[in-house]
């Protein structure tokens, strides 16, 4: 059963799914590149999953097990992500007291983990085309990300209609 | 009487919660921020206690948005409440995927979608670099002396590790989480 795969690859995701969104997507392309969808859907999938509301695995999960199965394999993707975390609340809650970890320690730990998870990422998803437009977008993406306080969907939203609406204007004055 | 009305049933708190998982564009790091604005004007819980569970949430794999709902639901009204919260975090966001995904799934061949996609994908490495940018600037920042130096070797290492045994990043990172939390308990006490 390929559908109980996708929840299988997502619930191992979830074990591992540290540090918000962005530290997560690097894991999750290894995991389901190429074995599930290629390369490029891949990268408008994830910024489909930025540019809608919730949780970027989240989104990711669903949107995956979408194109895989349809519908039922999206719900369970979806929910497989999710099943490792809520065990560990439901856990801890019930435990608690019972085991100590030093909170402190355990956030300074997963802080360098988390960064080093979307370095990762950053390696995993490095611009794969030399289009000298997408180059620009990415670079504007960073600039905007990394200096500005603008929230980034705006970088995703503007690139994608600008690449729809003015893509090959653009593209033909550069080549004259 | 008044308070009484004020009070969080499961209910309130799955309408709160898809509420702002509804609109809310932008992943974990936006939407924190804005539930604990919500719960402060309710009068539900103050911000100190709010960020105090933000950071347990933060020691949980998971979305963010999601252990964060979880836990304040489970401190506000118990095990139904934070049943209340997985729906509330988990559905809208899913059926607004559907509907984006079978729209595209219908349109997603022509050209002028096809241009937005990659228009749209290839600005994701510049997002994940700037947030890279952010939170290395900040380890730097936060530590100093041979913390800083311990802590660039760690992510170093692990950063490598990942990067050139993708098979195994489960281990790894398990592995390697593990060993720096044993770390952080050995070289802290003598600082």
């Amino acid at each position: 059963m390929e559908t109980l795969e996708v929840a299988w690859t997502f619930f191992k995701i979830g074990i591992i799914a540290f540090g918000g969104g962005w530290s997560t997507v690097g894991i999750i392309k290894n995991a389901v590149v190429p074995h599930w969808v290629d390369e490029g859907t891949f990268r408008s999938l994830i910024a489909i999953a930025q540019s809608t509301p919730g949780p970027i695995a989240l989104n990711a999960a669903t949107m995956v097990g979408w194109y895989h199965g349809g519908i039922l394999t999206a719900l369970l993707a979806t929910l497989s992500v999710v099943t490792f975390p809520v065990l560990m609340i439901v856990l801890t809650t019930l435990l608690a007291n019972r085991v100590s970890l030093n909170q402190q320690n355990l956030n300074n730990a997963l802080k360098t983990g988390s960064l080093a998870m979307m370095l990762m990422t950053l390696w995993v998803l490095r611009p794969a085309s030399a289009d000298p437009l997408l180059l620009f977008f990415a670079l504007a993406a960073f600039y905007i990300g990394a200096f500005t306080r603008i929230n980034s969907i705006w970088a995703i939203l503007g690139a994608g209609f600008l690449n729809a609406l003015l893509g090959p204007l653009i593209r033909s004055i550069w080549q004259r | 009487m008044e308070t009484q009305q004020n009070l969080p049933t499961p209910w309130k708190l799955f309408l709160l919660f898809s509420s702002i998982t509804t609109v809310t564009l932008g992943g974990g790091y936006v939407i924190v921020p804005v539930i604990g604005n919500r719960l402060e004007k309710l009068g539900w819980m103050n911000e100190e206690t709010y960020y105090d569970i933000f950071a347990q949430a933060q020691a949980y794999p998971g979305p963010l948005a999601l252990s964060t709902a979880l836990l304040v639901s489970l401190r506000l009204c118990g095990a139904w409440g934070a049943v209340a919260a997985f729906f509330g975090v988990i559905l809208p966001p899913f059926l607004v995927i559907i509907l984006v995904s079978g729209v595209l799934t219908t349109y997603g061949s022509l050209p002028v979608v096809k241009r937005f996609l990659d228009g749209a994908g290839s600005v994701v490495p510049g997002i994940v670099a700037a947030m890279a940018w952010k939170n290395g600037k900040r380890l730097v920042k936060d530590n100093a002396g041979r913390a800083r130096l311990i802590r660039l070797i760690e992510l170093a290492a692990l950063t490598l590790l990942l990067v050139f045994i993708p098979r195994y990043s489960m281990p790894i990172l398990l592995g390697g989480i593990a060993s720096l939390y044993l770390l952080e308990g050995l070289w802290k006490p003598s600082k």
